[in-house]
């Protein structure tokens, strides 16, 4: 690849993460609203106490000099304190980081490694029942709300058979360290994880089945046929790797969107990680915390853009310029 | 598609050797003699914002500090009267201006050190010259000197009916006074240093805050060893656990729910009140933008709430979880709401209201099913909003609009969320809203909020001010001023009753009905949950949360972790069941491979 192909790229991302930023601040300020009213309704509260709780937001001042002191301290990466528990908003989203990424990012590589086996079975043995029943599978995991999944294999394994647990990260009542927090936090992990990868099964098991069968078309495979190689040589040498290109741009993008969690499937396992997070900032709104999770978020997603980009570039010569 | 069973097999035996791991760490959760601890554990939708009284706001943060923070006097469990808490007596001056509090002896905070009269004083001082959010309404017009380790002198600017309550957090000025007011505002607060019956062990934010039993709490160390609150953040999950036994009881389960609930054995259902209502409200006029000009006549307001039926919302609404009520509710304590004479409530007629209309001329001259002005004219078409957040407004809106339907009023619904009601309801921009309160103990926030300054007045800041009914009574504010300074209780509960009277008697502001918090514990595990107050008020989560200290274990094994034993069978199952799968799996691919080449 080409310096230059390189650094446009780059070039790219760097102009659209700066569009996000300025874009950032103002989405959440479109809806009109008083943060201070909102988080504190019901909380018998003087008219010094709100005022001081307006200047320590920050909202006394215009919103031109709101926006310039949050371009100053986005700049020196400090993303201020959130509206609701005082907390330092960097240290919140890093701590909520861990969480999501441990289980969203497993589980995409969960889907992604038996979406793809699937898809290349389905293909491969196509018009037989294993297709069929492949299709029919990812079919119906990839249009199943994943929420719903969740709920029903919540049920069953965690109400009906009880073999695990119903929710949260760890169990509350153990002070366990080393490999038994570990083990407790996986057993907490798993029926999330399970309820992500088979909900985003589908769509890799879909595309690669497409993407293989159109493959399957080509001359270069009868050809490999011809010289004597074995079928499963010929599926895994040579048509295998020239279709699994989609996949792989499917893959980086959505690992992109890792960060920003599953709301949903947070939501019902209490995972403590940031998809629930911006659910919550947002009732506020906490307008701290939604631009930092925004940042992150979208920084996250040119980041694997870019990634993507270069990456289509290296497996595939036609898109490099020449 | 070998490599498909390579894969599964070792993801079998990994997973089955982590449940063993993990079956194995829950069986260890024992304390250091090798008995079990005895954990208590409380499920809730919304969490703790920040274990700091100067910043939490949730409910949950309360639940906290109300195990952690002991306050100067205490509230009985039965009524809320003033019951001794870190002090043991106290005495008042003639003119009940300055109250001498004498603390109990030897009071230590949980780390050991003294907790003296200097704590106390310290507390009331800074937390008025700081206007801590949580502290400032009780202290502002207190001062407060230690006389000596035990002895503490509050005096107060302008008489105080509240006092001698002293209801507000003390927390340890050993840890909070080393810091500037700055870094106390901003501070975690997991010390973890109170002085309550259980303090911090363990925080993680967003997911579970863990309390150990305080060795040193005046009313004698609990028979539970830890207290976890946990959070969850789908409801429904929360009753799973707490049919699994994961959580031995809950807060705020949801309606459908609490009904299954109640049939099951094992599991006791508590309706608790503590004064939340619901109300209906109109635009009284007095704010910044006039409603309807129909809205001003008094007989239009009356019509609309004999137009309101009660009953049917409860049961419809809140599945029947809730009381139909006249007035305003001020305090979770009944003592405070009057009881309206029978010829003065507005009872569900629609005959009723339709004859109000008829008579002050309101009549559907044009026949189109809808009253005008008297004399013709603009026509009776109100502006109803509708509270996108919370299950309920959607509900009462689709009721209330059809029984105006009835009697020949128009509406038009508009929806909001909270945060844009707030502001259309500051601005007046409205004819009709439905919302609700939950009140404090005392009724002076509530009563408070309908008095005429707290009408917004500043367009610019119309989310600044609390009174939604935008309705000015003089006589009104005249009374609450008496009520606020009035030393003797009987008095002051006739001057409450009077200004709620008044109040329903406007029709400005119908409250439809108080609703429970609903809540559920596994019945054999705990004894000693107590309602707050007295048979109808809430186990947990209630104004001082005085279950906790009491909750001893039904049995020895009491504990809150059954599944964890079976643990270790249920891993070897999986492993099985996996294992064989995946042996079957991989043989007919074999076959079929062999087929194929």
């Amino acid at each position: 690849m080409s310096a230059r192909f390189v650094g446009a790229k780059v070039a790219g991302s760097l102009v659209t993460l700066i569009f996000v930023i300025c874009f950032n601040f103002f989405l959440f300020r479109v809806v009109e609203g008083d943060p201070v009213a909102n988080l504190y309704r019901g909380r018998n509260l003087s008219e010094q106490q709100r005022d001081k709780l307006t200047k320590q937001f920050g909202l006394d001042k215009s919103t031109g000099a709101q926006f310039v002191s949050y371009l100053k301290e986005t700049a020196t990466f400090n993303f201020g304190r959130t509206y609701t528990g005082n907390a330092p908003v960097w240290e919140e989203i890093k701590r909520k980081a861990g969480p999501t990424i441990a289980l969203v990012g497993i589980s995409a590589i969960l889907s992604g490694v038996f979406g793809v086996l699937l898809g290349i079975a389905a293909a491969w043995r196509r018009r037989t029942r294993t297709d069929y029943s492949v299709t029919a599978f990812s079919v119906g995991t990839y249009s199943m709300p994943d929420f719903w999944l969740g709920m029903v294999l919540l049920t069953l394994f965690a109400v009906v058979l009880g073999w695990f647990p119903v929710g949260g990260l760890q169990d509350a009542a153990s002070d366990a360290t080393g490999l038994s927090k570990l083990a407790d936090e996986a057993h907490h992990m798993f029926l999330p994880c399970l309820t992500l990868t088979v909900a985003y099964l589908g769509e890799y098991a879909i595309i690669m089945r497409s993407s293989l069968l159109d493959t399957m078309r080509e001359d270069y495979l009868v050809l490999a046929r011809a010289k004597g190689l074995r079928d499963v040589m010929v599926r895994n040498r040579h048509a295998v790797p020239n279709a699994i290109l989609p996949v792989v741009a499917l893959l980086a993008i959505n690992f992109g969107f890792v960060l920003s969690g599953a709301i949903a499937v947070e939501a019902i396992f209490s995972w403590p990680g940031l998809g629930l997070a911006t659910y919550e900032a947002l009732k506020g709104p906490d307008l701290p915390m939604l631009q930092g999770l925004f940042l992150v978020f979208s920084a996250s997603v040119i980041f694997f853009n870019l990634i993507a980009d270069l990456l289509y570039g290296y497996l595939d010569p036609r898109v490099r310029p020449a | 598609m070998k490599r498909l069973a390579l894969v599964i097999v070792p993801c079998a035996l990994l997973l089955a050797v982590l449940m063993a791991v993990s079956a194995q760490s829950q069986d260890d959760n024992s304390g250091g003699g090798g008995e079990k601890k005895v954990v208590f554990s409380v499920g809730d939708p919304q969490g703790i914002d920040s274990m700091n009284p100067l910043i939490g706001v949730t409910v949950a943060a309360y639940e906290a500090w109300n195990i952690q923070y002991a306050t100067l006097t205490d509230k009985a469990a039965s009524d809320f009267h003033t019951i001794p808490g870190l002090a043991e007596s106290w005495k008042g001056s003639k003119d009940g201006l300055t109250w001498t509090y004498k603390l109990r002896p030897g009071l230590k905070w949980s780390d050991g050190k003294p907790l003296t009269a200097e704590d106390i004083a310290w507390n009331v001082n800074t937390s008025r010259d700081e206007e801590w959010i949580n502290h400032s309404a009780t202290t502002v017009n207190l001062d407060a000197t230690a006389k000596d380790d035990t002895t503490v002198v509050i005096k107060t600017k302008v008489p105080d009916p509240k006092l001698p309550t002293m209801d507000v957090y003390i927390l340890p000025k050993h840890i909070f006074g080393k810091m500037s007011a700055d870094a106390r505002g901003k501070y975690a607060a997991t010390d973890g240093v109170g002085s309550g019956p259980f303090v911090l062990d363990k925080f993680e934010k967003g997911q579970f805050a863990r309390f150990k039993a305080n060795k040193y709490y005046w009313g004698g160390k609990p028979a539970v060893d830890e207290v976890v609150l946990r959070k969850f953040n789908n409801p429904d999950t929360m009753v799973a656990a707490l049919k699994t036994g994961e959580i031995d009881a809950a807060e705020d389960v949801p309606g459908a729910a609490f009904d299954q609930l109640a049939k099951d054995d094992s599991i006791q259902t508590v309706e608790g009140n503590q004064g939340a209502m619901s109300e209906i409200a109109i635009n009284g006029g007095d704010g910044l933008k006039k409603p309807h000009p129909a809205l001003l006549d008094p007989k239009v307001r009356q019509a609309i709430a004999h137009a309101i039926d009660k009953k049917t919302l409860v049961a419809r609404v809140l599945n029947g979880h809730g009381t139909p009520t006249e007035t305003l509710s001020t305090s979770p304590d009944p003592k405070w709401t009057p009881d309206i004479p029978a010829d003065q409530v507005y009872d569900f007629d629609l005959d009723k209201a339709r004859q109000i209309l008829e008579d002050a001329g309101y009549k559907d001259t044009d026949g189109d099913g809808v009253r005008e002005m008297p004399g013709g004219g603009k026509p009776l078409n109100f502006t109803y909003m509708v509270r996108s957040d919370g299950e309920t407004g959607a509900k009462i809106a689709e009721f209330e609009t059809g029984w105006l339907k009835e009697i020949g009023i128009a509406t038009t619904k508009k929806v909001a969320d909270d945060t844009q009601l707030t502001e259309i309801i500051g601005k007046g921009d409205y004819d009709m809203f439905s919302w609700g309160w939950t009140p404090f103990v005392d009724p002076d926030p509530m009563l408070s909020y309908f008095t005429c300054d707290q009408i917004a007045s500043d367009p610019k800041d119309p989310t600044n001010y609390y009174n939604d009914a935008n309705y000015c009574d003089p006589q009104y504010d005249k009374l609450y001023q008496q009520q606020k300074v009035e030393l003797d209780p009987k008095k002051r509960e006739q001057i409450v009753h009077e200004m709620l009277t008044r109040l329903q008697q406007s029709a400005v502001y119908n409250v439809i009905y108080t609703y429970p918090d609903t809540q559920a514990y596994i019945k054999n595990r705990f004894e000693g949950f107590v309602r707050q107050p007295a048979k109808i008020g809430p186990v947990v989560y209630s104004n001082t949360s005085p279950s906790y200290a009491r909750l001893k274990p039904v049995t020895a094994s009491a504990s809150s972790d059954d599944g964890g034993s079976s643990g270790g069978i249920i891993a070897a199952i999986v492993a099985v069941v996996l294992v064989a799968a995946g042996a079957v799996f991989f043989m007919r691919r074999r076959r079929t491979a062999d087929e194929r080449e």
